[in-house]
């Protein structure tokens, strides 16, 4: 392989990772934008994803198999239960603290994503399962890009669900209800928004996306665990935070920008897998430092 | 803020919290040494009685591997003594709790010591047997090491430790020679870490590069990653005939199948961190034909299979992974007992010393002058229709 053609395959990795940053960082995002909670538990709602798409698979597919057909019905049904947990979770946990301080709330968090993985790690006896499925492994070129199928979809699924996201956030009067509540959450109040059947679309919403990615995640790399959310919902927080956090399509821009930087900066001599966390972290420390807004982000006076 | 109400109910939950750490800590300390295997039967028959210490972790998170170790020693006691004891004398046995922690282990070995013991089975993590070797090197008691085989444990033996289990460098050889035989000629390595893989990695690296060869691609990832893409891309640009893993099965499954579905077509070979069925389960389809230098785990060892039979009769659970070590290590200590005709621990050591070739479910054993095995134990396994299997 060239040169050009290690670059062209780590451009496309660093995208596929990228997007289920992104994915995730959207959740991440519209959950700080709306209440100002950096919720913890986010990785662990995509953990919760993945564990039930496989729980969906194991039981359809001795009846309809496990192609593409029950991925994408396991998918559906796993991002409506998922975004319904997020919504209780919401219900039961954050909502009597919203007009606690705030740290209050984002200790809330981090008892919610222990609660959550804890209850996993029991259901699963703390072991990796694999996440099987009948889609085919074989890989074929494009040019000098070697591609599987799971890969073509899943990056066009992953960027499929970020524009129908970015769609309903810019196009529809919920869209618009969550923007106006970021900006001033009492005056929506006092305009007749019912803003917390808002928040808990938000929940639903940024849970349904984590589901969706735990899933692709899935399929993708083949084994899950009870603790895969807790480095992504690090690594979204990052990408939330690259962005500008609060804003949707700053997440999305932060997930594949930190993507890609792994991509790049673990082949970079010296630099191998093992420093990758390490780079991306790296990078978020410089972005905290020089540029705290983030990419899209614009100054604002008090942050988390 | 917080009220008082709420002050002292948080200090009342911390309170709680400590209680319950040092309720835990105190249990995992209790060693259980009360253990001998005292068949009630007719005691007139012998001359006397040997005591032997068997050192296992008990509790603790090893401590399943542990137990069956116990046993395995249990039953070689039980054996010999239904032959009619070593010279005469029955075997009693006294276990001693090492918890796989170093401290833990420590106090245990005293423990054993001042017990009078004759000689010591056992050793499964080498992190906690290793501060013992200095214990039973100054108390003149003999220890034949069943399991724990890190490189480090060399240079601490005062001589009174032996090592039955092969270490990290016969493993590195035993990948090279399996590499050469392949005829691969280029390799590339990875591993987790951690100081275990990290050192096989090492010692791979320094063996096949003085056999004459090169390793085109060496990298690390950190234990729970999931994602390889920039190692397999090297290895795509590399194209090395054969990959090593020196890790563990989590992330090793992973590797493996974004490796094949990278398309990359050589050798892929795991060391003994990953010889569990898990990584195969892990893995899939894509995890047949991986080889992988194992142990000398009790499955494998065609000789062990009535072992497993008789460990199965007296116990009610599997043998697990270091059971026909143990099994050996009790043996072969029964034997030098038998060859230095006598119960003296020091002419024990010399007989252990001058063990030539004695026949153990895992092989022949004899001892290097660092009282290490004298060959490699390690096996070739390949992943055969999902199952390991053992490669003649």
């Amino acid at each position: 392989m060239a040169i050009h053609e290690i670059l062209i395959q780590q451009l496309f990795n660093g995208l596929l990772i990228g997007s289920f940053y992104g994915l995730v960082a959207i959740g991440y995002s519209m959950v700080y934008g709306i209440i100002k909670l950096l919720n913890f538990a986010h990785g662990d709602i995509y953990m919760l994803g993945a564990f039930s798409g496989l729980v969906f698979l194991s039981i359809v597919a001795p009846t309809i198999g496990a192609g593409w057909g029950s991925l994408i019905l396991g998918m559906l049904i796993s991002m409506l239960l998922v975004g319904l947990v997020g919504v209780f979770i919401q219900r039961v946990a954050y909502r009597p603290m919203l007009k606690a301080p705030r740290l209050s709330i984002l200790i809330t968090a981090l008892a919610v994503s222990m609660i959550l993985y804890n209850t996993i790690m029991l259901l699963s006896s703390g072991r990796f399962l694999p996440f099987r499925t009948e889609i085919s492994t074989e890989s074929f070129f494009l040019g000098p890009l070697r591609l599987t199928e799971t890969r073509v979809v899943l990056i066009v699924a992953a960027f499929a669900l970020m524009f129908i996201m970015h769609m309903f956030i810019t196009k529809t009067m919920y869209g618009k209800a969550m923007r106006a509540i970021s900006l001033d959450r009492d005056t929506c109040q006092l305009m007749g928004i019912d803003v917390y059947k808002i928040i808990a679309l938000t929940f639903f919403v940024g849970s349904a996306l984590a589901a969706a990615a735990g899933i692709m995640a899935g399929v993708y790399y083949g084994t899950i665990h009870f603790y895969m959310g807790f480095l992504i919902g690090l690594k979204a927080f990052t990408a939330a935070v690259i962005g500008g956090i609060g804003i949707i399509p700053g997440a999305m821009l932060g997930g594949l920008l930190l993507g890609l930087l792994e991509a790049f900066g673990t082949q970079i001599p010296f630099i191998g897998t093992v420093w990758k966390d390490v780079f991306s972290f790296a990078f978020l420390i410089l972005f905290l430092i020089f540029k705290p807004n983030g990419l899209l982000g614009r100054s604002e006076s008090e942050r988390m | 803020m917080f009220n008082l109400k709420t002050h002292w109910l948080l200090l009342l939950v911390a309170v709680l919290f400590a209680f319950a750490a040092f309720g835990c800590g105190e249990e995992a300390a209790d060693p259980v040494d009360d253990d001998p295997a005292e068949d009630p039967a007719d005691e007139a028959e012998f001359e006397g009685e040997v005591l032997i210490g068997i050192m296992v972790p008990t509790t603790g998170s090893e401590a399943a591997d542990g137990t069956d170790m116990e046993n395995a020693a249990l039953l070689a006691v039980e054996e010999i003594n239904e032959a009619g004891g070593v010279m005469g004398h029955r075997v009693i046995t006294t276990t001693g709790d090492d918890g796989c922690d170093p401290s833990m282990a420590t106090a245990a070995a005293s423990q054993l010591v001042s017990e009078e013991v004759v000689a010591l089975v056992g050793g499964y993590c080498s992190g906690a047997t290793l501060p013992t070797l200095a214990i039973y090197g100054e108390a003149g008691i003999p220890f034949v090491i069943a399991a724990s085989n890190a490189t480090s444990l060399i240079d601490e033996n005062p001589g009174w430790g032996f090592m039955i289990n092969s270490t990290g460098l016969d493993q590195a050889a035993t990948a090279v020679a399996k590499f050469q035989e392949l005829g691969v000629e280029t390799i590339g390595v990875m591993d987790s870490g951690d100081a275990y893989s990290a050192d096989l990695k090492e010692q791979t690296i320094l063996q096949w590069e003085e056999a004459g060869y090169e390793v085109v691609a060496d990298d690390t990832v950190q234990r729970g990653e999931v994602d390889f893409s920039a190692f397999v891309t090297t290895i795509m640009s590399t194209q090395p005939d054969g990959i090593y893993w020196t890790g563990y099965q989590a992330e090793g499954a992973l590797l493996i199948r974004q490796l094949r579905e990278g398309g990359y077509e050589g050798v892929i070979m795991v060391g003994d961190g990953s010889s569990a069925q898990e990584l195969i389960d892990l893995a899939g389809d894509e995890a047949e034909g991986v080889l992988c230098t194992g142990p000398p785990l009790t499955d494998f060892l065609p000789a062990a299979q009535n072992f497993i039979q008789r460990y199965e009769e007296s116990f009610p659970r599997e043998p697990g992974a270091y059971a026909a070590l143990t099994y050996d290590a009790a043996r072969l200590l029964f034997d030098a007992m038998e060859r230095a005709g006598s119960f003296d621990s020091a002419e024990i050591r010399d007989a252990l010393e001058a063990t030539d070739g004695f026949e153990g479910l895992a092989g022949p054993i004899s001892f290097t002058d660092q009282n290490t095995l004298a060959r490699s134990n390690f096996v070739i396994l390949e992943a055969r229709d999902g199952r390991w299997a053992l490669v003649e």
